[in-house]
C-alpha cells in the first residue's frame, strides 16, 4: 500500500482491504442512490392499503415509546400508580394497533404478490417479524407479574415444554422472560424491521401485477 | 446502461424495474410523522377510554383461605407424587418421557434443565419453620422412612380424603374432607399437609419456594408450579373464560381486548385429533410451525402464489393504473 | 380471614357458535380490521395523477 501526502481526505480510496472502505461500500449499497428517502414514488402507489406498512412502523415506535416510560417506573409501578396504569393502558392498546396495522398490511401484501421481483427476502422479513412480534408479546404478558402471568406461564409451558424448548426457555420465571421481553426481543424486532424497510427501499414498491413498461 | 443494482431490468419473474417507472411527488417523512400522530392519538384515547386490566395475583395465604382443602389435598398429591408436576417428566423431573412429535421425543430431548423435587414443594418451606415440635417430629419421621413408605403413607392419605361427589360419580373417601378422614396409618402426612396449609395461610409460604434461592426471588417457577397443581387457579381462569378449551389463548378477563392473532394456534385445540391428544401440544406446535413455514415461503410454492391471481383485489388497488395503461 | 378478593372480573361477553367461542371485543376487533381493509381497497386515494409526473422513469 503506498501513500500519497497530496490526496485531500474527501477523496475516497479505492483500497480493498481497508475495511473502513468495504463497510462504507456495502452501507451505501444498500440501497440505489437517492432511494433511501426518495421524495418521489412510482405512480402506481395510490391507494390507501400503502399506508398500513407505515402504521405498522409508527405503532411500533409507539410501543417502545410507552414500553420505556413503563420502563422508568419499573416492572411494579403500574400495579401501585394510576400514572403507570395509564402508561400500561398505551402500551397494551399500541400493541393491539401494531397487530392490527400488521395483519392488514399482511393481507394487502398478500392480493398484491409483493414477493415478486426478487422481493421474496421482503415478504419472508415480514413473517419473520409477525412472529417474533407475537412472541414478543407473549414476553410481555408473563412479565406482568398479575393473575393473568400466573395463567399465561402455567399454560404456555405446556406448549413449549412439549418440545423441549421450555427447559432453556422458562416461562414461569418473570425475571427472564421481563429480559427477553425489553432486551432481546427489541434488538432483534428492530433489527429485523431496518432489514425489511431498507429491503422495501432497495428494491423499490413492487409493481402492478401484469404491468409492463410504457415504450 | 447496464445497472449494478439487482433491480435493473427485467427478472425471472418479468417483473419490470419499479425504479423504470413514471414517478410523481410524495412525502415519505411528511407521511411517517402524520402515521406516528395518528397511532399516538388513537393510543392514548384508546388507553384513557378503556384502560387495560390488572387482576392481582393469587397469593399462596388467598388460596389457603379460600380453599383450604384443595390446599391439603395438593400438598398430599406432592407428597405422594401424583401431582401434575410430580409425573410431567422434563425438563421438571423423569417420571415420564413426554409428548412426542410423531416419532421425535422432543419433551425428553430437551432435558430435566429444570429440577424440581414435587415433594420438595411441601417438605422445603415446612423445613424452615422452627418452634413447632409436632412438625419437627413429622418432618424427622418423613425424612427418614424409605421412598416406598412415603408414597404408602401419602396415597393412603388422599385415598382417605377421597374427592366429592362429581359429574354423576359418588363422593370418595371424606368427600374431598381432611377433618372428616377416617383412622389408618397415614404416617406423618396429616400432620404434614396440616402445617403447610397453616403456613400458606398466615402467609408465610409467599416467596417460600423462590427458585433463585436467595433473598431476591424473581424465579417463581416452584410457586407457579404448585399453583398450577392445585384446582384453584384453574378454576379462576375458567370462570374468566381463560382455560386452554375455552379458546382461552386468545382472551382476556373481563372485556378487554386479548389476542386475536392467536386465533388459529388455539382453534387446533379445540377440535379431534387434537383436543383429546395426550401430544396435542406437541402436535399443535409442530402444525403451526408448518404453516408458519409455509407463509414464509409462499413465493415459492406454487397454487399459493398464485391466489392473488384468482382472487385478484389487486385489481381494485392498481385500478388507476390499468385503468390509464389500458388508454395508452 | 376471608381471602383477598381474586376474582375482580369475571368472564366477559362472549359470542358461541358451534366450536368456536369468541369475546365480543376480539370480534370487533376482527370486525373492524376487516373493515378497514374493505375501506383502504375502495376508497380512492388522492394522487393528484397527471401533474408533476415525470414521463421517464429512473427517478433520481
Amino acid at each position: 500500500m503506498t501513500t500519497h501526502a497530496d490526496e485531500t481526505a474527501s477523496e475516497a480510496t479505492t483500497d480493498t482491504s481497508n475495511w473502513t472502505n468495504w463497510l462504507r461500500t456495502k452501507i451505501v449499497g444498500l440501497v440505489p442512490p437517492g432511494q433511501a428517502l426518495p421524495d418521489r414514488q412510482p405512480v402506481y402507489v395510490a391507494s390507501w392499503i400503502y399506508v398500513f406498512g407505515v402504521l405498522t412502523l409508527a405503532s411500533l415506535v409507539v410501543v417502545i415509546g410507552s414500553g420505556c416510560v413503563l420502563a422508568i417506573g419499573g416492572s411494579a409501578w403500574w400495579h401501585v400508580s394510576s400514572l403507570g396504569h395509564y402508561v400500561n393502558s398505551v402500551h397494551l392498546w399500541s400493541v393491539q394497533l401494531l397487530f392490527g396495522f400488521m395483519v392488514i398490511h399482511l393481507w394487502g401484501k398478500f392480493f398484491m404478490a409483493a414477493w415478486r421481483g426478487e422481493r421474496a427476502l421482503t415478504w419472508i422479513s415480514g413473517v419473520v417479524l409477525f412472529a417474533v412480534s407475537i412472541g414478543t408479546s407473549f414476553t410481555g404478558f408473563l412479565a406482568q407479574t398479575n393473575f393473568d402471568a400466573q395463567w399465561i406461564g402455567g399454560q404456555a409451558k405446556d406448549g413449549l415444554n412439549s418440545v423441549g424448548v421450555g427447559a432453556w426457555f422458562n416461562v414461569l420465571n418473570p425475571g427472564q422472560m421481563l429480559m427477553w421481553h425489553i432486551v432481546l426481543l427489541p434488538l432483534v424486532l428492530v433489527a429485523l424491521t431496518a432489514m425489511h424497510v431498507i429491503l422495501v427501499r432497495r428494491h423499490g414498491v413492487v409493481p402492478p401485477i401484469d404491468a409492463a413498461l410504457e415504450g | 446502461m447496464i445497472s449494478k443494482w439487482p433491480s435493473g431490468g427485467r427478472r425471472r419473474d418479468n417483473t419490470p424495474d419499479s425504479h423504470d417507472f413514471p414517478t410523481r411527488p410524495y412525502d415519505l417523512v411528511k407521511e411517517f410523522a402524520i402515521a406516528l400522530v395518528v397511532v399516538f392519538v388513537l393510543s392514548v384515547g384508546l388507553a384513557a377510554i378503556f384502560s387495560s386490566p390488572d387482576e392481582k395475583p393469587i397469593t399462596m395465604s388467598a388460596w389457603a383461605n379460600t380453599e383450604p382443602n384443595d390446599v391439603v389435598l395438593t400438598a398430599v398429591g406432592e407428597l405422594a407424587g401424583t401431582t401434575t408436576s410430580a409425573t410431567y417428566g422434563p425438563p421438571y423431573n423423569s417420571a415420564v418421557e413426554g409428548q412426542k412429535l410423531g416419532p421425535l421425543p422432543l419433551q425428553k430431548w430437551g432435558g430435566v434443565r429444570l429440577p424440581v423435587d414435587s415433594a420438595g414443594l411441601v417438605v422445603e418451606p415446612l423445613s424452615n419453620v422452627s418452634g413447632d415440635p409436632t412438625l419437627t417430629a413429622a418432618l424427622s419421621s418423613w425424612n427418614t422412612a424409605t421412598p416406598d413408605q412415603r408414597t404408602t403413607w401419602a396415597t393412603a392419605y388422599a385415598d382417605a380424603i377421597g374427592a366429592p361427589a362429581a359429574d354423576g360419580e359418588p363422593a370418595t373417601g371424606a368427600g374431598g374432607d381432611p377433618g372428616g378422614v377416617a383412622a389408618g396409618d397415614y404416617g406423618p402426612v396429616p400432620a404434614l399437609s396440616a402445617a403447610f396449609l397453616q403456613l400458606a395461610r398466615t402467609g408465610g409460604l409467599e416467596g417460600a419456594l423462590t427458585s433463585s434461592g436467595n433473598f431476591y426471588g424473581g424465579d417463581t417457577t416452584k410457586s407457579l408450579l404448585l399453583l398450577s397443581d392445585g384446582a384453584y387457579l384453574e378454576d379462576q381462569a375458567r370462570a374468566k373464560n381463560l382455560a386452554g378449551d375455552q379458546w382461552g389463548m386468545m382472551n382476556e378477563a373481563g372485556n378487554a381486548p386479548g389476542q386475536p392473532w392467536m386465533w388459529l394456534y388455539t382453534f387446533w385445540y379445540q377440535v379431534p385429533p387434537f383436543s383429546n391428544s395426550d401430544n396435542a401440544d406437541a402436535l399443535v406446535w409442530g402444525l403451526m410451525m408448518v404453516l408458519t413455514l409455509l407463509l414464509m415461503f409462499v413465493p415459492f410454492i406454487p397454487g399459493l402464489r398464485s391466489i392473488p391471481r384468482w382472487i385478484p383485489l389487486h385489481r381494485l388497488i392498481w385500478r388507476d393504473y390499468y385503468r390509464n395503461a389500458k388508454h395508452s | 380471614m376471608r381471602g383477598l378478593s381474586i376474582v375482580a372480573e369475571g368472564a366477559g361477553r362472549y359470542i358461541h357458535w358451534g366450536v368456536i367461542q369468541i369475546s365480543q371485543t376480539n370480534l370487533i376487533i376482527i370486525g373492524v380490521m376487516v373493515l378497514l381493509f374493505v375501506l383502504a381497497l375502495v376508497v380512492p386515494f388522492p394522487s393528484g395523477h397527471g401533474d408533476h409526473r415525470d414521463e421517464q422513469g429512473r427517478g433520481r
